[in-house]
């Protein structure tokens, strides 16, 4: 009896341009953003390994711009147009601002200045400063210029060691530690936390897309005064809720569903290899995250149909459940400050578990059957309380006539 | 048959409905006659099982309200008091719900909706949705859903409020057909031309207590006035 129930309010919603404007739009939402978040990342990472560098003085320093472009630099010669330097400078004044005008200008992010003594003072194995103009609030470029600093570093590191060995001196004498990098690269682990946004925009749409629906067969219909006629007829209360419950339901898991597809597709699109990570979804690892959130799409209508019921109009309701909104954004906090590992008790938390299981899942580990089982039993059994209690209120004088 | 004996119902310190009886009969129109806030929409309430006494019982068919409210739902047409329509449904999909959620069989459920949509005139509106139907065409739909499972016994509150006089002839004229084929039916009006033109039986109610009740004759004989409305004013300035 209650797919009678069901299937009018199905009916109904189908109708509703609002509910199915959010049920259609907000799974779009998350996928496409974080499309563009690792396609931006992943450009940032492209770009530093290939280096357009602009230099002055080019000229100067033969060895070092050798150095350079052997491990792909790509010299780009700055010519500068102000008058040159007088007697006793390098550069002029002049040709100093020309190079910072053309920075902040964004002709070039950045700009290596070479002295005209570079090459003689080198030779003399005397040391020599060179000059790197940025700016430095520019992000995008912050790994070209340390790529650019890390090889002027190796070349003098060279340079000194080759001086030593002249002299007859080991040049580990002047280097007696030297730190092997073992490269987390700061990309990958944004790329990291942006895989961290998948199971957040899961547990949303487990939320948003089945609201219009909950709200409307509840505070709706009690703003529309269409709850007392249908209470007169012959069915359980408890029937009744069950049939509403299910069509919130069934949009929230489309939403579900369609907020998985989405993001895998979207995921699919990404070249994540480029920045070093191994994103291998077998069918496994879907059905895992399927079984993981479904239970999602069961809780969420169950609790906003709860609410809803208290509220005698879409505006109660919209405002009691913008509280329940945040609810989604608690185990996601959670999860950002808590630096423990996975516990037990965290499975029957609503939403945490859920939360948990899918940043295992997305990040390729298999966490253990139990915890699936535990964590969506868990939702279930929240869901039941809820939709007996949405049956109780439904008897309740001050509900019906009000 | 509708029976109730010594009902009350107080809301907080507001005694609502205050040791009411009367019997509905089959076979005849039963009208409960008071101003607004006399208790009528509160007793019939509690007779379609939505509201609980606080004391007394009511029976319809010999089954208690209290105890067997669904078996008694099952038996009963309502029309409440609330008119509330989905926009987004047609008429005859309104029909279609009640009607279903009463488990009734598809053919069955089109022949009945066909049946009604002739007499109430509603070719127009059947198939529109109820966005922007007027108060009359939302009465007749809620007039259909409450019979379509044609039920022993009916329960209505206020039935013809806001109706024009085409509509309301016909559903009076329905009434009648209802009351020859022996149902029970139980209205609540404070209209005196409803009341005296329909009822066989009339209950006068003010502050949820019976005044007075019997036929339209029986109470000119008892209040010495002819006219139904000099007879009520009579009986509740005495009360």
């Amino acid at each position: 009896m209650w797919s009678v129930v069901t299937r009018k309010e199905l009916k109904d919603a189908l109708r509703d341009r609002r509910a199915l404007a959010a049920l259609l739009l907000f799974p779009l939402l998350g996928p496409v953003m974080i499309y563009f978040m690792f396609n931006m990342i992943i450009d940032i990472a492209e770009d530093a390994v290939d280096v357009s560098l602009p230099v002055v003085g080019a000229e100067y320093a033969t060895d070092l711009i050798d150095f350079l472009q052997q491990n792909g630099i790509d010299i780009d010669n700055m010519p500068l147009n102000s008058s040159p330097a007088s007697e006793g400078e390098f550069y002029s004044q002049a040709q100093l601002d020309e190079i910072s005008q053309a920075i902040k200008r964004r002709r070039f992010d950045f700009v290596l200045v070479i002295p005209p003594t570079f090459d003689e003072l080198i030779g003399a194995s005397r040391r020599s400063n060179v000059e790197l103009h940025m700016e430095s609030t520019r992000t995008t470029s912050s790994p070209k210029i340390s790529r650019i600093s890390n090889l002027i570093d190796a070349w003098a590191r060279e340079t000194a060691a080759l001086r030593l060995i002249v002299r007859g001196i080991n040049p580990d004498i002047i280097s007696p530690v030297s730190v092997v990098r073992i490269d987390v690269a700061s990309q990958q682990s944004r790329v990291q936390s942006i895989l961290g946004m998948v199971p957040f925009f899961v547990i949303m749409a487990a939320f948003v897309c089945g609201m219009g629906v909950a709200v409307d067969v509840t505070a709706g219909e009690r703003e529309r005064k269409s709850l007392e006629p249908l209470l007169v007829n012959p069915v359980p209360r408890y029937t009744i809720v069950i049939g509403k419950w299910m069509a919130a339901v069934l949009f929230s898991a489309t939403g579900l569903v369609l907020v998985m597809i989405l993001n895998f597709f979207s995921l699919s699109q990404v070249p994540l290899e480029e920045v070093g990570i191994v994103f291998n979804y077998g069918r496994l690892e879907i059905v895992g995250v399927l079984v993981t959130t479904l239970p999602l799409a069961l809780f969420a209508p169950s609790i906003q149909i709860f609410v809803g019921i208290f509220a005698k109009s879409f505006k109660d309701a919209q405002a009691y459940l913008s509280f329940i909104m945040l609810l989604p954004m608690a185990p996601f906090f959670f999860n950002m400050l808590n630096t423990q590992d996975r516990e037990f008790w965290m499975n029957f938390v609503p939403m945490l578990g859920q939360h948990m299981l899918l940043t295992d899942v997305v990040r390729g580990d298999t966490p253990e059957i139990i915890d699936f089982i535990l964590a969506g039993m868990s939702l279930l059994f929240y869901s039941m309380i809820f939709i007996f209690g949405a049956s109780q209120l439904m008897k309740k004088e001050r509900i019906i006539f009000t | 048959m509708i029976e109730v004996t010594h009902l009350s119902k107080r809301f907080r310190d507001i005694v609502a409905v205050d040791d009411v009886g009367f019997t509905a009969r089959n076979g005849a129109i039963t009208g409960l006659l008071g101003h607004n806030g006399a208790g009528k929409s509160t007793t019939l309430r509690i007779l379609y099982g939505l509201l609980k006494a606080d004391q007394g019982s009511a029976m319809v068919d010999g089954v208690d309200v209290v105890t067997d409210s669904l078996k008694v739902q099952a038996s009963i047409g309502v029309m409440t008091d609330a008119h509330g329509l989905n926009p987004r449904l047609t008429g005859r999909e309104h029909i279609e719900y009640f009607a279903r959620l009463r488990g009734m069989e598809e053919r069955l459920i089109r022949k009945r909706i066909d049946g009604l949509i002739e007499t109430l005139d509603m070719g127009e509106i059947a198939d529109r949705r109820a966005e922007g139907f007027s108060q009359g065409e939302k009465m007749k739909v809620c007039l259909s859903r409450s019979l379509v499972h044609d039920p022993r016994n009916l329960i209505m509150d206020e039935p013809t409020n806001g109706l024009d006089v085409m509509t309301t002839r016909s559903v009076r004229t329905i009434l009648q057909k209802l009351k020859q084929e022996n149902k029970c039916i139980l209205l609540s009006s404070h209209i005196m031309q409803e009341i005296s033109a329909l009822c066989d039986e009339i209950i006068v109610i003010a502050e949820g207590r019976v005044l007075m009740q019997g036929s339209l004759e029986e109470l000119a004989r008892l209040t010495g006035e002819s006219d139904l409305e000099e007879a009520f004013m009579k009986i509740t300035r005495q009360a």
